[in-house]
């Protein structure tokens, strides 16, 4: 065993010694920029590493367009399998022995949390969390750059939508009895406050739980003309599949995690059909110009991925990031960075307008909403059903 | 070879003289390793020694005594959270905070040894299951213990100095480790040692010639419970963040692996097969970039597994290396050391 180590330690040495006269700014040469991420490749949450294989592919793109002011992207993709223990000898591994310039994304609250105060002490560029947890950008951190909108900033905008825009008289909140789903209903409670509404329900649900009848026949009662979801897909697919079966029929609406049209349809075997959601990136299908290139990157450097907005979120993420590089030219140094991270201005990508400042570190503000529909796909001559997103309004924003 | 002539022969903690050598060797190897080595290295081996101190307090009861544990991530959790509710609601000291919390953590052992008296083998396993699934639950709704949310850990003060660097938690976790292996060595060569292993050989023998089953059950549960209790207080601060996710059902496969592998009812076993784990934990993540091997791997993985490719193979890879050591070595790492050993006593013949 000692010999392995010793070998890996060879190879970790050799690895990293031409990098080490490189010059003032670690992870940075003339013609390399390293930037690293984890994301759960295996484990509870692989269906969310999606987002470190899309930063990949991104990448990838942007190499083959001749990178960043001359200088190609080295990027280093580790599996953490969601579990913050290995997530910080990640951090730790990637920042001391591959000597990388700055962490990408990042997908996970607990991963995330273990390694902030490592990222904090040793003054190390974070950009795009794939999180809408707080703990990132309040209070604001010097690194450290939110992209992601807020949960109660969501649903904010998707409570005053349901009143607004659909007239509807009760509204009833359906979310996950943690920090994610209270989150959400912070926001819709904050929303209907400032009306002098009251919430029709809420009902909170525990990630163990399978059997929603009990929660459906709380919601029914209240007579909610509206139910918003702040819940996992499992569960999201469970409730309504059992008020289908009950015969309850309100106007679902749904969190930007459930923003998967495509997969929500499917495993709602179509009751998905008409749930109005949240999106924090354009539509799978959209025809923005960014969205076309993407999706043809993919294509080439990636064509067994599923063009999901959680792969596709993967770029956008690190769009502010690059842009913050562009703009701060040859000098990568991490001051310089930041100075020039603090000019965007609704900067827009394929996500939301970005916007930070000196005092501002949450990046979008913003979601727009869309309607599930069905679409029709020809697959090997016969007609599939399909889910797809139908966009409702612009980018929503809350004062 | 090991003739034992008399009894005090039999529980003299160092048997032979190389053996007091090479054990000062070791400790003069860990008190300058800090000084040798960057950061990164300090902080896996910090997560070795804390796997070690888990790894022996599990072969306490899986090894020793015959009895299976699949929650011990549980006791885990509970010394984590224990030190930290401790030091941030009552206010107390980390070192009087760690051995208080592994007492809690004890308490919640002896309580799990209860209904193991009646439990045996896969029924064992799953009620052990049961609770480690269980605490993490309960931690989650506990909102004065962070919830879902997760604690934050205090800064840690020793004696009023405050310890924020890798080399300076090392310097606290690594004399725990070795005094708590001392300690382990010298409960197994006592009298309560060998009713441990009087149990595992057959209990009903064992209480034949007058081993009380009640007491050592709970005992062994008790011991191994403050043991991975302390190991999660220490794990707290090397994480600095803690949640309830932390503690997954995986860490406490992980925890049986290494005992497994280390070697069933063997100290220097269950050493082994913590660092082993741990190491592999850490460094097939970088399978890919293995020279030569590494390209093929990745290209393999994305041909035949899922799209996430490559940690695809380093499971494979791990649970390979589990598999052929288990197979080759029923012993664990543990059995392959004696039989070297062996081999070069009795060389060249």
């Amino acid at each position: 065993m000692k010999k392995f180590m010793v070998l890996a330690l060879v190879i970790a040495a050799l690895a990293v010694a031409g990098a080490a006269w490189a010059g003032p700014v670690q992870g940075v040469t003339d013609t390399e920029i390293r930037i690293g991420q984890w994301g759960p490749q295996t484990g509870p949450a692989a269906l969310w590493g999606a987002v470190a294989r899309g930063t990949g592919v991104y990448f990838d793109l942007l190499n083959a367009e001749g990178g960043i002011n001359g200088r190609k992207i080295k990027y280093y993709l580790r599996d953490d399998g969601y579990n913050p223990n290995r997530t910080k000898a990640i951090a730790k591994e990637l920042w001391e022995q591959e000597k990388i310039w700055g962490f990408a994304c990042g997908v996970g609250t607990s991963p995330g949390m273990a390694v902030m105060p490592y990222i904090i002490k040793n003054n190390i560029p974070w950009v795009g969390m794939a999180t809408g947890s707080p703990h990132w950008t309040q209070p604001p951190k010097k690194t450290i750059f939110g992209v992601y909108p807020l949960y109660p900033d969501e649903a904010q905008i998707l409570t005053a939508y349901a009143i607004d825009t659909m007239k509807k008289k009760k509204i009833a909140f359906f979310y996950q009895n943690d920090d994610y789903g209270k989150g959400g209903l912070e926001g819709c409670l904050r929303e209907l406050k400032k009306r002098g509404m009251k919430l029709a329900a809420d009902v909170p649900v525990e990630v163990g739980e399978t059997d929603l009848a009990s929660h459906v026949m709380k919601l029914k009662k209240s007579g909610a003309d509206a139910v918003i979801m702040w819940v996992y897909p499992k569960h999201a697919a469970i409730m309504l599949g059992t008020s289908a079966k009950l015969g309850y029929r309100p106007q679902w609406m749904a969190c930007s995690t459930l923003s998967d049209v495509a997969l929500m349809f499917k495993i709602t075997k179509g009751l998905w059909k008409d749930t109005i959601f949240g999106n924090f990136a354009e539509l799978p299908d959209s025809t923005n110009k960014l969205m076309l290139k993407y999706h043809r990157a993919q294509q080439k450097y990636a064509p067994k991925e599923r063009w999901g907005v959680f792969f596709y979120a993967g770029f956008g993420f690190v769009e502010p990031m690059v842009e913050g590089i562009k703009r701060a030219g040859k000098d990568l140094s991490v001051d310089n960075f930041v100075k020039a991270m603090e000019t965007l201005k609704d900067f827009q990508g394929i996500m939301g307008p970005i916007t930070y400042s000196a005092e501002r570190r949450q990046g979008i503000k913003q979601v727009f909403l869309a309607k599930c529909v069905p679409g029709i796909v020809m697959v090997k001559g016969k007609k599939v059903t399909y889910g797809k997103g139908k966009r409702l309004s612009g980018w929503l924003k809350i004062d | 070879m090991d003739m034992k002539r008399d009894y005090y022969e039999d529980i003299r903690l160092l048997d032979s003289g190389p053996q007091v050598f090479w054990m000062i060797a070791l400790l003069a190897a860990l008190a300058v390793f800090p000084f040798l080595v960057g950061s990164y290295h300090i902080y896996t081996v910090n997560l070795m020694a804390i796997n070690v101190i888990v790894a022996l307090g599990l072969n306490l009861l899986v090894g020793y005594t015959g009895q299976i544990s699949l929650g011990h991530a549980g006791f885990f959790a509970i010394g984590a959270y224990s030190t930290l509710a401790l030091m941030q609601h009552l206010g107390l000291p980390f070192v009087i905070a760690l051995p208080v919390a592994g007492l809690i953590s004890a308490g919640f052992g002896f309580l799990l040894g209860l209904p193991a008296l009646r439990l045996e083998g896969p029924y064992l396993a799953i009620a052990t299951l049961g609770f480690g699934l269980t605490i993490t639950q309960i931690l989650g709704r506990l909102d004065f213990l962070g919830g879902h949310m997760g604690l934050q850990s205090p800064k840690l003060f020793i004696f009023g100095g405050l310890i924020d660097s890798d080399a300076g938690r090392y310097a606290v976790i690594m004399p725990v480790c070795v005094a708590l292996a001392w300690g382990m060595r010298n409960l197994a060569k006592t009298r309560v040692g060998r009713a441990f292993v009087a149990i595992r050989d057959s209990d009903i023998a064992a209480e034949c010639i007058g081993v009380n089953l009640t007491y050592y059950k709970t005992l062994a549960f008790a011991v191994s419970a403050f043991y991975t209790g302390i190991g999660g207080g220490l794990m707290a601060f090397v994480l600095g963040f803690i949640s309830p996710h932390t503690f997954n059902i995986m860490v406490s496969i992980m925890f049986l692996a290494m005992v497994v592998v280390g070697g069933l009812g063997s100290i220097l076993g269950s050493v082994m097969g913590a660092l082993l784990i741990t190491w592999l934990q850490q460094e097939l993540a970088r399978i890919g970039e293995l020279p030569y091997l590494g390209p093929v791997l990745t290209e393999l993985s994305q041909q035949v597994f899922t799209l996430s490719g490559l940690p695809n193979v380093q499971y494979v890879v791990f649970g390979l290396i589990m598999v052929l050591i288990i197979i080759f070595e029923p012993l664990g790492l543990y059995g392959f050391w004696i039989r070297t050993k062996i081999y070069w006593r009795t060389w060249p013949f």
